[in-house]
Order: C-alpha cells, then sequence, then structure tokens
C-alpha cells in the first residue's frame, strides 16, 4: 500500500516514523504493518461502530494536503499523515477506522477513550512482558534447572517497587508450567503468597503445608515448620515426586528480630529431600546479606537476580508497546519521550508513568468535552491527541509538592510566623519553645505596623501550622513550652513568599 | 407559643442554612475547574469505565474537603443508584490493622445485606474483603473506600493501605480510594511500596478568595421571596445585606478576621454567632452584631484578666513593665514597691497604699495567672522574694488599660513614656 509505505521510508515525517529513530529501523516495519493488520482487521467492526463517518468524509477533501507537502515539524504530521492515509483509500473501508481515529476525541467517542485508559492502567497486565527479557530468562533458567534435577533450590529478587517483579514471576510460572508439560514432567504446585497478608511470619509455613498435604490434616502435635522439615527429610515415594514453587511476595516483612522464619523458610530448601523451589522478593538489594549470613557458611546462599529500574529508553519502548496494540494514535511521540525522561529521571518506577500518562489523557479528556456537568470551555481543538503541554501539566500535577501552593494561601499571620520560624531556625538551634517563636513574631508585626494575634490566637494557628505538616509542635503541659520546629525547607519558605516584598525583606 | 415571628423564622432558616455543608459548598463548587467538578469527573470516570483510582483531597482543617466530598459522593449515589457503595474510615478510628479489616468487613456486610460474626479472625476478615471486592468487580459495582485522617493510617506497617492499594491494581476488583488529610505531606509519608501503588493524584483545598466569600455571605443571608415571609421585611433584610458588604467597616472586620484564619468553615461560625445576636425585635442584622461576633470569636482572655484588674494591682503591673523596660528582667515584690514608691515620690498620686494591701493585690494577681514566678526552684523563700515575671506583653497590658473602665490617666503616662 503506497500510502503507508510511504511515510516509513521518509522517518522524519511520520509519527510512527519518529518511534523507529528511538526503536530501529525494523522495529517501526514491523510497527507499520502490525498497525496496517490491525486496521485491516478492525475495520469491519469499526465500519458499524461509525455513525460519524459521513461528516468527517464530507470535510477532510478540503484539507486534503499531498504527501509530499507533508515535510512541517512532527506535532503536524500525525493527523496530516492520517488524514491523507484516509484520503488515498477513499472506497477502502479501513477509512472508516483512519476517519475515527480524528473523530476519537469527540464526546460521543466513549468507546475509544476506554480503551486507551485501559491500555494503560496499572492492573492491565501487557501480553508480553518487554525490558524484562534478560531476567525472566534467567529465572526461567534456574527453575527449569531445579526441576530437571529434580533438587530444590532458592533465589532472591530484588528492585525497587514498581520495576516489574511480581510481573515478571507471573510470567515465569506460566512458562514452566507449559514446559512442564511439554517436557513431559509433573506440573509444579505454585504457592503464591503476599507476606503482608500473613498476621503472624510463621503462617507462611501453614501456608506451604497446606498446599502440600492437601486432604490431610495439619498434625496437632508439630507445629507446621516441623511438619514440613519432616516431609523434606524423609524419602518421597516416586508417585509424589512433585516439585513445589513458592513464590512468597514481599519477604521483608517475614523478618523478625532473630531472623529465625526467613532462616527456615531458606533452610527448607537444603534439606536432603526437599523439593521446594523458593523465589523471595523483596525490595533490598542486600537482605540476602545481612539478614541471611548462616546461609553463606552453609554454601546454600539464593541466587540474586537484581531488577533495576526502568530507564527513559525502557519506559519509552514500554509505553509504546502498550498503546502499539491500539488502532489509532493517541499520543504524540516527543509527550510519551518527556514522561519517560521525568520519570526515569525521577524514580524509574513503571506505575507513576503509566499514571502520569493516564493523568495527561484526563486533561486533554476534559479540554475536550468539559467536565462532567459542563460545557467545554473555549473552542474545542482540532487535532486531538495528548500533546507536550497536557503532559507537562500532568507531570508538574504529579511531581509537585503542594507546599509553595499552601504556603502563598495562607492568612496573612501565618504567614508571619511561618516566616518567623524561618528565621528562628536558620542558625543551629533546631527548635524553640512557643513563647520564644512569639517574641519573634512580635517584632516582625511590630517593624511592619502589624497588630499581632494574642497569645491564644498565636498558639491556635501554631497548631493549625502543625495539622498541616508545616511546623512540628511536641506536646508540653503548658502551653507556652511546647517546642516548635519547622518542617518545611526554608528555601521552599523563601520561595513561596519571594513575590510579597514584605516578606522577602524580612528572610533577607 | 404562638406563631413565629418573621425575625425567628428567618433566624432559624439561616442557622439551619449555616449547619448544612451541601448548601454552603454548593455555589463555592459551582466552578468547572473547582475541586468538586474534578473529583466528581475522575470519580465518575472511574464507575463507568470500571478503572480503579486512588485520590488524596490535602487542605487544612475546616476547608470543606469532607463536604465536597459528601457532595461528590451524593450525586453519584443519585445517578448510578446500584453501581456504587460507600466504605468510610476514620484514621483515629481505624488506625489498627486489625480494627480496619473488621471495620470494612462489618460496613460491606451491612450493605449487601450479610451477616457479620464479630469472632471473626483477621485472616477470614481480609478473606473476605477480597471476595467481596472481586464479586463486586464481576458484578460492576464500584465501591468507594473513604479514608478519612489518612496521615493516622500512614502509622506502623501500613498494611491497610497495602492491602487495599495493591486489591486496586489487579483486574478483578473495581475501586476508588480518597484519601482526606490535612497534613501536605501525606504522600510522604507512605512506604515507597505504598507510594508506588498510589496514583498520585491530589487536590488541594485552598481557601477562597474575597469574591467567593462575598458571594458566600449573601447567598447564605438572603432571604428567599416566597416561603412566607411578609415581603417588605425580605426585601429590606436583604438590602440591609447588600448595604453591609458594601460598608467600609464591615470590609475591615472580614479583613481582620481572615488574616487570622481564612477557611470557609470560621467563616461559618462567624456569621452563626453574628446572626444569633441578632436584635429580634427589629429582625434585622447591623453591624454590632459582627463587630460582637469578632470579638468573641478572638478572645484574649489575659486582656480581660487585665480589664478587670483594680486600680492598684493596675499600677503594680505598670510598675513591672517599667522595671522591664529598664533592663531589669529579673524582680521581685520587693524591687516592685520600690519603684511604686518612686513614682508616687515623682508624680504625687493619690493612690498610695501600704505594703500588705500591695502584697495581696500581688497574690491576686498571681492567681489570676497574670504573673507567676520565674523560676520553680526558689521555695524555701517566701512569696515577697521570690522572683516574678509577667505573663503578658506590653499591647496586651495597654490595650487592657485603654479598655479599662476607671484607668488614671497617668498610668497610662507612666506605661508610654
Amino acid at each position: 500500500m503506497p500510502a503507508i509505505a510511504g511515510p516509513s521510508s521518509s522517518p522524519q515525517k511520520h509519527v510512527v516514523g519518529s518511534r523507529s529513530e528511538s526503536i530501529g529501523g525494523v522495529r517501526s516495519a514491523e510497527v507499520n504493518t502490525s498497525r496496517k493488520r490491525k486496521l485491516r482487521s478492525d475495520s469491519a467492526a469499526e465500519v458499524s461502530a461509525t455513525v460519524v463517518l459521513p461528516v468527517n468524509s464530507i470535510s477532510t477533501p478540503m484539507k486534503w494536503k499531498s504527501p509530499r507537502r507533508c515535510a512541517v515539524s512532527i506535532p503536524k504530521t500525525s493527523d496530516e499523515e492520517i488524514k491523507e492515509d484516509s484520503n488515498e483509500k477513499l472506497e477502502n473501508p479501513v477509512i472508516s477506522v483512519c476517519l475515527e481515529v480524528k473523530s476519537k476525541w469527540n464526546p460521543k467517542d466513549d468507546e475509544q477513550m476506554k480503551a486507551v485508559k485501559e491500555a494503560l492502567h496499572v492492573s492491565k497486565a501487557p501480553s508480553t512482558v518487554v525490558c524484562r527479557e534478560d531476567e525472566q530468562r534467567r529465572v526461567f533458567e534456574f527453575v527449569k534447572g531445579c526441576m530437571e534435577q529434580k533438587k530444590a533450590g532458592s533465589l532472591y529478587i530484588c528492585g525497587c517497587p514498581g520495576t516489574g517483579k511480581s510481573l515478571s514471576m507471573e510470567k515465569v510460572r506460566l512458562q514452566a508450567e507449559e514446559w512442564a508439560k511439554q517436557a513431559g514432567l509433573h506440573c509444579p504446585e505454585t504457592v503464591s503468597v503476599n507476606c503482608t497478608s500473613l498476621t503472624k511470619s510463621t503462617d507462611i509455613f501453614s501456608k506451604i503445608l497446606g498446599n502440600y498435604e492437601s486432604g490431610k490434616k495439619a498434625n496437632g502435635s508439630f507445629s507446621p515448620l516441623q511438619q514440613l522439615q519432616r516431609l523434606f527429610s524423609q524419602k518421597q515415594q516416586q508417585s509424589r515426586s512433585k516439585m513445589m514453587l513458592i513464590i512468597a511476595d514481599e519477604m521483608d516483612y517475614l523478618i523478625t528480630r532473630d531472623r529465625g522464619v526467613l532462616h527456615e523458610l531458606f533452610m527448607l530448601t537444603t534439606l536432603p529431600f526437599s523439593r521446594c523451589i523458593l523465589i523471595g522478593v523483596a525490595n533490598a538489594i542486600d537482605l540476602a546479606d545481612r539478614f541471611l549470613p548462616k546461609l553463606k557458611s552453609l554454601n546454600c546462599k539464593p541466587l540474586v537476580v537484581t531488577f533495576r529500574a526502568y530507564s527513559k529508553d525502557q519506559i519509552l519502548r514500554i509505553l509504546q508497546e502498550r498503546l502499539v496494540a491500539l488502532p489509532f494514535v493517541a499520543f504524540q511521540s516527543n509527550a510519551l519521550e518527556i514522561c519517560a525522561r521525568k520519570v526515569s529521571a525521577a524514580s524509574g518506577d513503571m506505575r507513576k508513568a503509566l499514571c502520569v500518562c493516564r493523568s495527561a489523557l484526563e486533561i486533554l479528556e476534559i479540554e475536550v468535552r468539559g467536565s462532567i456537568d459542563q460545557e467545554p470551555k473555549g473552542p474545542v481543538p482540532e487535532c486531538q491527541v495528548v500533546k507536550m503541554d497536557h503532559m507537562i501539566a500532568a507531570l508538574s500535577k504529579t511531581f509537585k509538592s503542594p507546599i509553595v501552593d499552601t504556603i502563598q494561601s495562607l492568612p496573612q499571620h501565618q504567614q508571619i510566623i511561618v516566616c518567623s520560624a524561618a528565621k528562628a531556625f536558620r542558625g543551629s538551634k533546631k527548635d524553640r519553645t512557643i513563647a520564644e517563636l512569639n517574641k519573634l513574631y512580635l517584632e516582625i508585626c511590630k517593624s511592619s505596623m502589624i497588630t499581632p494575634a494574642g497569645i491564644t490566637e498565636f498558639s491556635n494557628m501554631c497548631t493549625v501550622l502543625n495539622d498541616q505538616g508545616i511546623l512540628k509542635l511536641s506536646h508540653a503541659r503548658d502551653d507556652k513550652l511546647k517546642r516548635v520546629s519547622l518542617r518545611v525547607d526554608e528555601a521552599d519558605i523563601t520561595f513561596a513568599l519571594k513575590e510579597i516584598r514584605f516578606f522577602r525583606n524580612c528572610l533577607l | 407559643m404562638g406563631k413565629e415571628t418573621p425575625a425567628e423564622k428567618s433566624l432559624n432558616l439561616i442557622r439551619g442554612r449555616l449547619c448544612d455543608p451541601s448548601y454552603v459548598f454548593r455555589p463555592l463548587s459551582a466552578s468547572s475547574d473547582s475541586n468538586y467538578s474534578k473529583l466528581k469527573f475522575i470519580v465518575s470516570t472511574s464507575i463507568t469505565e470500571g478503572c480503579n483510582n486512588s485520590m488524596l483531597l490535602l487542605g487544612p482543617r475546616g476547608s470543606g474537603k469532607a463536604a465536597v466530598l459528601d457532595l461528590v459522593v451524593g450525586d453519584l449515589l443519585e445517578q448510578f443508584p446500584d453501581s456504587v457503595s460507600v466504605i468510610r474510615l476514620n484514621g483515629l478510628l481505624h488506625s489498627d490493622d486489625n480494627c480496619a479489616f473488621k471495620e470494612i468487613a462489618k460496613q460491606l456486610c451491612m450493605e449487601h445485606h450479610l451477616l457479620f460474626s464479630k469472632m471473626a479472625s483477621f485472616d477470614d476478615n481480609s478473606q473476605f474483603i477480597i471476595a467481596m471486592l472481586r464479586a463486586c468487580g464481576l458484578a460492576h459495582k464500584t465501591i468507594i473506600f473513604v479514608l478519612d485522617e489518612f496521615d493516622m493510617f500512614a502509622q506502623g506497617k501500613q498494611r491497610l493501605l497495602y492491602s487495599l492499594l495493591d486489591a486496586m491494581q489487579s483486574v478483578t476488583s473495581q475501586a476508588v480510594v480518597v484519601g482526606i488529610s490535612s497534613r501536605l505531606d501525606a504522600d510522604q509519608l507512605l512506604e515507597k511500596r505504598v507510594r508506588s501503588r498510589f496514583s498520585h493524584r491530589k487536590f488541594l483545598f485552598l481557601p477562597p478568595s474575597r469574591e467567593e466569600l462575598d458571594g458566600l455571605f449573601v447567598h447564605l443571608l438572603s432571604l428567599p421571596a416566597d416561603s412566607g415571609f411578609p415581603s417588605g421585611y425580605v426585601s429590606r433584610f436583604n438590602d440591609k445585606i447588600k448595604n453591609l458588604t458594601s460598608d467600609t467597616r464591615f470590609k475591615d472586620i472580614l479583613k481582620t478576621l481572615f488574616n487570622a484564619n481564612s477557611t470557609v468553615n470560621s467563616f461559618l461560625k462567624f456569621i452563626f454567632c453574628a446572626v444569633s445576636l441578632m436584635n429580634l425585635e427589629s429582625g434585622l442584622l447591623s453591624l454590632e452584631n459582627f463587630k460582637a461576633a469578632l470579638s468573641s470569636m478572638q478572645r484574649q482572655p489575659k486582656l480581660e484578666a487585665v480589664r478587670d484588674c483594680s486600680v492598684l494591682e493596675l499600677y503594680l503591673l505598670v510598675c513591672m513593665r517599667r522595671l522591664e523596660v529598664k533592663e531589669q528582667s529579673s524582680y521581685n515584690f520587693i524591687s516592685v514597691m520600690k519603684e511604686y514608691k518612686a513614682i508616687h515620690d515623682s508624680f504625687h498620686t493619690s493612690d498610695y497604699y501600704a505594703q500588705n494591701v500591695c502584697l495581696r493585690a500581688f497574690e491576686h494577681l498571681r492567681e489570676r495567672q497574670v504573673i507567676c514566678y520565674a523560676e520553680n526552684r526558689g521555695q524555701s523563700q517566701t512569696g515577697e522574694y521570690r522572683l516574678q515575671k509577667l505573663l503578658i506583653s506590653a499591647s496586651e497590658l495597654h490595650q487592657g488599660m485603654r479598655s479599662h473602665a476607671c484607668c488614671p490617666a497617668i498610668l497610662l503616662k507612666l506605661l508610654d513614656h
């Protein structure tokens, strides 16, 4: 198809082409073709859904531009390309989809908005886990090895929150089951425990036991741990030689003062006839070293797989992967890029990136539809994808702290108190009593001819500021003896109050 | 009793309005970029699209966070009668995880007319909750969790928050978690795991602008034209209100009020106080009502103590102040008496009393907590030799003396010199 093939050969122009710059030329072709395929396959469904088709097909010919003229900046190209795609194939029912791309953000189209939001929701696990192939492969090889040799083993997975650990574990589990079926082995039993749900840390043993000994009642005289130990120390019959895969999520909840539970759990894998493959997931990188020193001496330290925080390219790739399944272009590529850049610089947490994208979607939605009761303000713009300014607004909403806004909107006396606190705690002294702060407050009020508030009102205002998290008040019997310290950075206060000349002079 | 006079009726009507948060906050939330519309938009899209969301409402106490949330929830319950259920938790009551899970299970049982057993253990409760979330997700029913005093839930192991937010990460459940907190850094208090699962939507409730507050004032106090009031009375009342809002003295009163506390709740308290002081014979509000309301809201107990002092006690206070001004920061009764004698000698005042009378006046002042012992150590010494200090500031003393019924002019001069 010349129209689609054309754009792909000129990477600067097409939005999909621009993606190719970051991924690699080969990929763009794939993406193009997959998009094309989606267009074709979905066209039948979309045709029935498009009621708005006639209106748009009339409007487009006037805006048609030849492909040669499309060498303009990227923000425009997405729509232009889409328009020229549609116009090349006026007869093809694929058009309906392309035209739907333009009319996507109309209030009538709830379905498409819902589809995009769903594609970006944290709870929706993508079908393929990208950017974690390496780690997944390592874990899978380990599990495979254990299953082949019918030996027990332990593995520890660590990484920051939002780096895809639990997700990868699910995939590995499915992979292991599939492979077991193919290789003709018994499918491993899986016990997946989230350790936050345990009331006592020793409950994990009863959970493992419950799975293993399903059908048999727990023996009253022995604790679950002892039963498991007995089980694993005796030779099993051949028929019961099923491997057990134990996935313990948020394992640091099992850390007790004597580290007994954690030790015992890992030691289960060292017993002679043990059949369990233990995979522990937590955030701390050195959990194995710090809390399980004994294992090293026994030479059964668990294998450690680190899930590093996502880099900018990885985040961008994952976002694009999620969006590529949709038949339309919802985000400008530079909007996605700035999101990936900011989130990877901050924490590398994928959940945050998804959250920011959804927030940007909502900003666009409000702009186009107006919020739930009102009509949209101002004229509704033509090309409606999530652009840079939406993404920037979403990023600032997510990353900005509300402190500066709040300080700027405090009533005057409370601002004076905050200012006097900033002055008071400049030096080495980090906390003072309310009475001392009151003295400073009175000085500032006197210097500016403002009637100061009385001491009761003053301590009330200090309590209000304490509630908001700006000051910190300690408890004391007498109101005046309570100790005050500042919770907010002085730089934030200076920044917030810099507009007001009086405070600027004060804080000099 | 007889019929109510129009004044009484209007008083009841206005007081009823002031105590109804939805009446108060609806006009404040009318604009399209207010927190109300944004909140409603997000929660309703979560309900219709079946996706999970979490958000945090932040703002000082009394700025209407819970009221606006109640407005939104009320509207949504009307709009989607069968697909919304609300679970309310309070951080002050349910910060313990066991307690919180029990409460959630109990409320879920009550919503869905199931039997709740008090004997259920923590495990049972959490499994029940997970099962209910799944069932509601299948039935496309959204559960809205309202967590009041959110920062109290962030103490300890944060298990409740983790379980709730983790449940929202799975596809099977359909829930919205709304946290309300007055601490601006509430999300920094969360553990990193919990914070990662929390979608960082924050709604900041800032105090309303002056125009909004003026509009609110007129809205709350204008009587409706119909509804059984004599029409002449209604027009007189509303005119009086309009005149008040354009009066500069009234604007000054409002400015003094807002310089200390600019939240909506304190404004409502102020209006309530003023309205309750309404003169029932004329049936109209006047400026004096508002002045009296302001002074009752911004009470200064020490000032009132000074105002009630006798003249001799005032003399003693002035002497102490003069000693302080002379850089003599520690003084006892004897030095105060010296100063008193010095004043008497130089100005020949008529009020000169003997030492034991003065001592009694001193004791009175200490009982009223206008002065106190400077340290707690010298218990063995008699009251005359122990160091004293003033508990009121110079400006309070000044103000108190000026509003004193019969303060001699010479005292003010002595204080100022």
